[in-house]
């Protein structure tokens, strides 16, 4: 393999890696978002609804 | 791929990003189809010198577009007026972006060197000053890694960005003044830029675009990923305070349902109604 | 804010001078690199001499990033930090100060180093002034970006590893335009090392002028 080949395979490469890995974290993260609980508030031990016991 | 409201909530879409990833593609596929294929060898340098299709403008993305970005963006931060956190993300994505196009100036500088220079490495200044500018902005992800309150990382963040910054123009400088002073260096020097003319001058200038538009698409994505973690990121220390807190109340024995939690670490936080109640 | 900076520095090297750590273990350590140095490059008085402007210059960056986080490490106790906030004190000159009193120790260090590499590598300088100026610019940009940095990784767990990390970098312009600006001073042209005083020069300025800006908003994340 030449030089200019292997330049252009690291150099394209690497960016294309680094392209997917950009796509998976994203894919991920909007998994993590799909599936969390809706943002609520933090809220005080008032609000807590067994705050009496039974 | 369409995204459902909950994430869109959190970050868009755009649809110019798509636009220019899709050029960036193109660009850079009809980059490497000229500059492989249809440009001439050089006189000089024969087909050695299809790596400047590639090798100058990556270095001017990384060296000047990511880390002058990320150095500007960090500026709008630290200013009052215009501090928000969009910078501070634009400032993190950029460096992100930025450290992978220096690692590859220095591999295809590199690669360009060795059969010119028949070394791999040498202390030129461009070389060296490259390298340096890799570790300074590898500090800086390993600084944003440390987990803090977004804030103050921001602010963090943004005066390591500045302070390295401004670093890169001294280093420059005096790299140079080290490889004039030092005798063997001339050899070493040689001017790597041929007498570009014809089709390799556009080539040259398609190169420079294609990976403009590669950087900024990355940047892209990667802001959005930014955003993304951010919010999960404030979604799990919830959901861990809440399972701590249930947590506790199995523990304690005098846990009767009292939602005080006097068993507990006395946290003022409470979870919301809906996680176990 | 030269009245802050005196204040603060006064209470630093006060400090210093009570608890005695940096004398006790940043000095001895950078004393015992030049002997590790010996062992590294081997005893030839020759080679040590050649690498001698190099070898002191990189015992002072160590010490420097020791230094610095010392001088952190003061304030890491319950409050300490949000005190100084509180109190007043004008940011800029809470930086200057910390510089000051971590140059100061640096600069005593120097003296100290000095006599150990004329002994040990058996060196002598043959232009003075031109070491005394290389070092007093070189001293003042280490101790400014030092302390930027000290404050920037104050009080993360991680400090002791992500310090040199981020500041050893910054300073590598230092060690390189001292190194060649003491070259000169030893041995070499002094013509040769005296143009790297306009490295030195500008890094001091640059950095001082920097922290006194930034110090600010860094101070407000603590």
């Amino acid at each position: 393999m030449s030089y200019v080949d292997a330049g252009y395979s690291i150099g394209l490469g690497v960016l294309f890696l680094y392209a997917v890995g950009l796509f998976l974290r994203r894919r991920s993260l909007e998994r993590a978002v799909e599936l969390s609980p809706p943002p609520g508030p933090i809220q005080g031990p008032t609000e807590t609804g067994s705050a009496s016991g039974p | 791929m369409s995204i459902s409201e909950k994430t869109a909530a959190v970050v868009r879409r755009p649809r110019w990003l798509r636009v220019v990833g899709a050029l960036a593609l193109v660009s850079t596929a009809a980059t490497v189809w000229l500059g492989l294929w249809v440009t001439p060898p050089d006189a000089v340098q024969k087909n050695l010198v299809r790596l400047v299709y590639l090798h100058p403008p990556i270095a001017w993305v990384a060296l000047y577009l990511a880390f002058g970005l990320s150095a500007l963006a960090s500026l709008l931060y630290l200013w009052r007026r215009t501090r928000s956190m969009f910078w501070d993300r634009l400032a993190a994505s950029s460096v992100e972006v930025g450290v992978v196009f220096n690692a590859l100036t220095l591999a295809t500088g590199m690669i360009w060197g060795r059969p010119t220079w028949g070394v791999w490495w040498t202390w030129d200044a461009r070389l060296t000053s490259t390298a340096l500018l890799l570790v300074l902005f590898l500090g800086y992800l390993a600084l944003r890694r440390v987990p803090a309150d977004p804030e103050v990382r921001a602010r963090r963040c943004a005066v390591a960005a500045l302070v390295a910054f401004v670093d890169v123009p001294i280093v420059h400088f005096s790299v140079i003044w080290w490889q004039t002073l030092h005798q063997g260096a001339t050899v070493l020097n040689a001017n790597l830029s041929p007498t570009i003319h014809g089709s390799m001058a556009w080539t040259l200038l398609l190169g420079f675009i294609a990976l403009t538009l590669v950087f900024v698409w990355m940047v892209g994505v990667r802001y959005q990923i930014e955003v993304l973690a951010d919010r999960t990121g404030a979604e799990r220390l919830e959901v861990s305070l809440a399972e701590r807190w249930a947590e506790g109340e199995l523990e304690s024995p005098s846990a009767g349902g009292n939602g005080h939690g006097n068993g507990t670490t006395g946290s003022p936080v409470r979870p919301p109604t809906r996680v176990g109640q | 804010m030269w009245r802050d900076a005196l204040l603060v520095a006064g209470k630093d090297l006060r400090i210093e001078l009570r608890s005695r750590v940096a004398l006790w273990q940043v000095l001895p350590v950078a004393v015992l690199s030049l002997v590790l140095y010996a062992f590294a490059l081997g005893p030839a008085r020759h080679t040590l001499a050649a690498a001698a402007p190099g070898l002191f210059w990189l015992a002072v960056l160590f010490s420097t990033v020791l230094a610095t986080q010392r001088s952190f490490a003061i304030e890491s106790g319950e409050g300490t930090r949000d005190g100084l906030r509180v109190s007043g004190i004008d940011p800029a000159g809470v930086f200057l100060g910390k510089a000051a009193a971590v140059a100061a120790e640096l600069a005593v260090l120097q003296v100290v180093l000095w006599a150990a590499m004329t002994l040990l590598f058996g060196v002598h300088v043959h232009t003075a002034w031109l070491a005394i100026v290389a070092s007093f610019l070189a001293t003042i940009g280490l101790a400014t970006a030092g302390t930027l940095y000290g404050a920037l990784s104050a009080g993360l767990r991680v400090r002791e590893t992500l310090l040199p990390l981020l500041v050893l970098p910054v300073l590598a312009p230092v060690l390189l335009a001292a190194s060649r600006a003491w070259s000169g001073a030893l041995t070499g042209p002094v013509s040769s090392g005296e143009s790297w005083l306009r490295i030195l020069g500008p890094f001091a300025a640059v950095y001082l002028v920097v922290g006194i800006v930034l110090y600010g908003p860094l101070l407000e994340t603590a």
